[in-house]
């Protein structure tokens, strides 16, 4: 990761801007704090964005101002009549060919992020398959451990408990319509399709709790479709991994919460 | 100018407008139609905005049920449907069907009947659309209706969902007839001396929008019919055991350029509004109309950027995001041509130039957050959030909206044969921007916090504070809508009166009378250059001082 430490360091100083108004509830101007490798790749990715970005903003709307406060009418002399220039070779060319550079470098960081971090990921520790229904979450860990994530938004919905420090694969189902599994914190978003399996991995580096929501219209419940990662030390994982075991062994019957659908 | 005691209409006018309603229902004329055409246009406008502050009260604090869940999912889709299609494409398609064949001198569209019909469509699509509310509920899936939530195992309890595709089928047909006439009309009708090279930019943007329309429309409606055969005759197309992405890709193959369509007339009028107001020539004529066919080549190979977290291949997904990227270059091209054309310019700063300079403005926010949403990786972050919602209204409402002020309030007197009143014009551009920039700036920082578009509300205290304001903004908006109305109605009965050609204007409209007589023009101007009235008026001034007439 060290060339990612890199990037980080060459970009920290408009990372420092954006990133000092970071956790002001509501008006933040990035995403929250990445606490998995691939959502500090896309935090990086964004700081890259924005320096192009900022500039290109405030150059052209700074030119935007002063074309019409320099040239009104009022501030030029009596029957002043404007060169009538049609154009510009050279100049044409220019604002052809500097805006196709920065795009296609852009293009060129956005693409190695891309290859990095979005394939499909085999050096997982754990693999979790997670099935969105409406309007709720299933996690199956393979063992026999089911965490039944059901949509309210009367209080928080039950968590979603991985632990620290590990590559967990996430294998995403639709089983009725599209949903889409998003928590800011972590990563991007990944759709949950019914007819085929989707991928995206976690690898939390710290103890915690994250919140996220379903980020595709999936009928009258999609706002209740809540998400809560919880991250624990790899031993208070084991723990709850045989609690899971013994409270589900004891009432088959999975589902916590009564289903609508 | 400054007389503000109501002067008698021009004739022209009473023989425009007092007309029988039977005559309005039956016409051919291009510009009666135009005009039916934008009334349709900004009636849905009115109407959607409505269902806007609806939804902007219901989200304006957590946990609110202002409306229940059901009911602000029809909402947010018939806000999105109806904006999209049966205002700002209906209104465009007015203001061209208008001012097409008289900045081409051409006394009428080539095919006036099938004109009189396209328009017609219009309302039967709306009308459609509209019948879902009375059979259960309307379309309830936002305005994209993504497949499986649209199928039958889903809505059963309701005809919404059929409504809509029947009606955009409708719709479709209705926008294939429109291009075709215009495509036809522009290559056809040309008056003498009227050679492509000297067409004006709205008239090129024009033709470029409905080279896209005619593309576009047909996957649009064949998306439509294989949502009905999945619906009403059980087959699998997009179902849970069909292929609901493929839905996706039909979807957005019409879904991505019809955003072009809805903002390359809007380039066109601000490549007419900025040189006049700016006493130059357009900067750089061929480059300009080069950027709107480069763009419509682009938009069509885009699409699949709405659909980059499905799971496609990354190096497909690669190819989608530098084409998306790309667009950034014409798009560039035109706003650096605009500001070059006012550069050593005699600037008049009116309400037309005022809106144009808005959009300009507030377009290039929604340009670059659209390259923030090309780069894959962060658009998995930004995809179906209020980033979205921010980015997609900076370029529908900063782009389309500001752009059709700009138009309006720039072609009002040629329509009316009266100004609208600039006092009021004034109020209207600064409460529409400060509304505007307040209701959809603070938005991109809900999305980036994790706030996804189209939920019915929302659990999360510290979004509170951001969404009220945001409300409260959107009532600013309304107010100004409010302004423009009044001042539309006031203008129309009792405004100044404009004369042939209140702003100087290069292009052909502003020979003949406002409003125009049917035919258009008594005798088409000789046309030498893509800006034919100054070159008139130049030359009678130029003669009458000197005897040797100074050629640009």
């Amino acid at each position: 990761m060290a060339a990612r430490a890199r990037a980080l360091f060459g970009l920290s100083a408009a990372a420092f801007l954006l990133s000092s108004c970071d956790g002001l509830g509501g008006i933040s101007p990035i995403f929250p704090t990445p606490v998995s490798p691939n959502g500090e790749g896309i935090y990086a990715l964004y700081v890259g964005i924005s320096i192009p970005a900022i500039i290109i903003f405030i150059g052209v709307e700074v030119a935007l101002l002063w074309v019409v406060l320099r040239y009104r009418r009022s501030r030029q002399p009596a029957g002043y009549v404007p060169p009538q220039i049609h154009g510009h070779t050279g100049l044409e060319v220019a604002w052809t060919v500097a805006p196709l550079v920065v795009v296609l470098v852009i293009a060129y960081f956005s693409f190695v992020e891309l290859q990095r971090d979005f394939q499909p990921i085999s050096n997982h520790q754990m693999l979790v398959v997670i099935r969105g229904h409406q309007f709720g979450w299933d996690y199956d860990y393979g063992n026999g451990v089911v965490v039944h994530q059901e949509g309210t938004l009367a209080g928080d919905v039950t968590p979603f408990v991985v632990p620290v420090n590990t590559v967990v694969k996430l294998q995403f189902q639709g089983t009725d319509v599209i949903h889409s599994w998003w928590v800011p914190a972590i990563s991007g978003k990944t759709d949950a399709v019914p007819g085929y399996d989707n991928f995206s991995w976690l690898k939390i580096n710290q103890v915690g709790s994250w919140r996220g929501e379903c980020a595709e219209l999936c009928g009258v419940g999609h706002g209740t479709m809540q998400i809560i990662v919880q991250a624990m030390s790899q031993s208070d994982y084991d723990q709850w991994v045989q609690k899971q075991l013994a409270t589900q062994k004891a009432s088959p019957s999975p589902s916590p919460s009564a289903s609508p659908g | 100018m400054a007389a503000t005691t109501v002067l008698p209409r021009p004739k022209a006018y009473d023989d425009t407008f007092f007309r029988p309603i039977s005559i309005w229902l039956t016409t051919t004329d291009h510009k009666l139609i135009g005009i039916m055409y934008m009334v349709t246009g900004i009636l849905s406008f009115l109407l959607a905005g409505i269902f806007a502050l609806v939804i902007r009260l219901q989200l304006s604090q957590p946990n609110l049920s202002v409306v229940d869940a059901e009911t602000y999912n029809q909402l947010i889709s018939a806000h999105g449907v109806t904006m999209i299609f049966f205002f700002v494409t209906i209104f465009l398609t007015g203001i061209a069907n208008y001012m097409v064949p008289i900045m081409i001198g051409a006394r009428d569209m080539a095919f006036p009947r099938v004109n009189l019909l396209g328009f017609w469509l219009v309302p039967v699509s709306i009308i459609l659309y509209y019948s879902g509310f009375f059979t259960g509920g309307a379309l309830n899936a936002g305005w994209t209706g993504y497949a499986p939530l649209t199928e039958k195992a889903y809505q059963s309890h309701s005809l919404g969902v059929d409504f809509w595709a029947l009606s955009l089928i409708v719709w479709a047909i209705s926008g294939i007839m429109a291009s075709t006439n215009f495509l036809t009309t522009i290559v056809a009708l040309r008056a003498p001396g009227m050679k492509l090279t000297r067409l004006p930019l709205f008239v090129w943007a024009q033709i470029s929008t409905s080279i896209l329309l005619l593309v576009v429309g047909a996957p649009l409606a064949a998306a439509m019919i294989l949502v009905e055969f999945d619906r009403q005759l059980g087959t699998q197309f997009f179902t849970t055991q069909g292929r609901p992405v493929l839905y996706q890709h039909l979807f957005w193959f019409f879904g991505h350029p019809e955003v072009y369509i809805m903002i390359l007339p809007g380039f066109g009028m601000i490549s007419e509004i900025v040189p006049v107001f700016a006493r130059k020539p357009i900067f750089g004529y061929m480059t300009m109309v080069a950027a709107l066919f480069g763009i419509v080549f682009l938009s069509m190979t885009v699409w699949a950027h709405h659909m980059f977290t499905v799971g496609m291949n990354t190096y497909v997904e690669g190819f989608f995001m530098i084409m998306t990227m790309l667009i950034a270059v014409p798009t560039g091209i035109k706003f650096f041509n605009w500001i070059a054309t006012t550069w050593w310019g005699s600037v008049e700063f009116t309400v037309p130039m005022k809106f144009a300079w808005g959009f300009l403005a507030t377009f290039l926010i929604g340009g670059i957050t659209g390259v923030y949403l090309a780069s894959v990786p962060v658009d998995t972050q930004l995809h179906q959030s209020y980033y979205v919602v921010a980015h997609l209204h900076y370029v529908l409402f900063g782009g389309s909206v500001f752009t059709i002020f700009a138009g309006l309030y720039y072609w009002f007197p040629k329509i009316t044969g009266r100004m609208l009143s600039r006092k009021l014009g004034e109020w209207n551009f600064w409460t529409l921007f400060v509304g505007f920039n307040g209701t959809f700036l603070i938005m991109h920082t809900l999305g980036l916090e994790g706030m996804p578009r189209r939920i019915a509300t929302y659990a999360n205290p510290s979004w509170g504070t951001t969404n009220m304001i945001i409300t409260v903004s959107s009532f600013l908006i309304a107010f100004s809508v409010l302004l423009f109305l009044i001042n539309v109605v006031r203008s129309w009965y009792g405004g100044e009166i404009a004369g042939n050609d209140p702003w100087q204007g290069n292009t052909l409209e502003w020979a003949t009378t406002s409003p125009p007589p049917p035919y258009n023009f008594e005798r088409v101007p000789p046309i030498h250059s893509f800006m034919p009235l100054r070159d008139l008026r130049e030359a009678g001034e130029v003669a009458a001082a000197t005897a040797e007439p100074a050629k640009v």
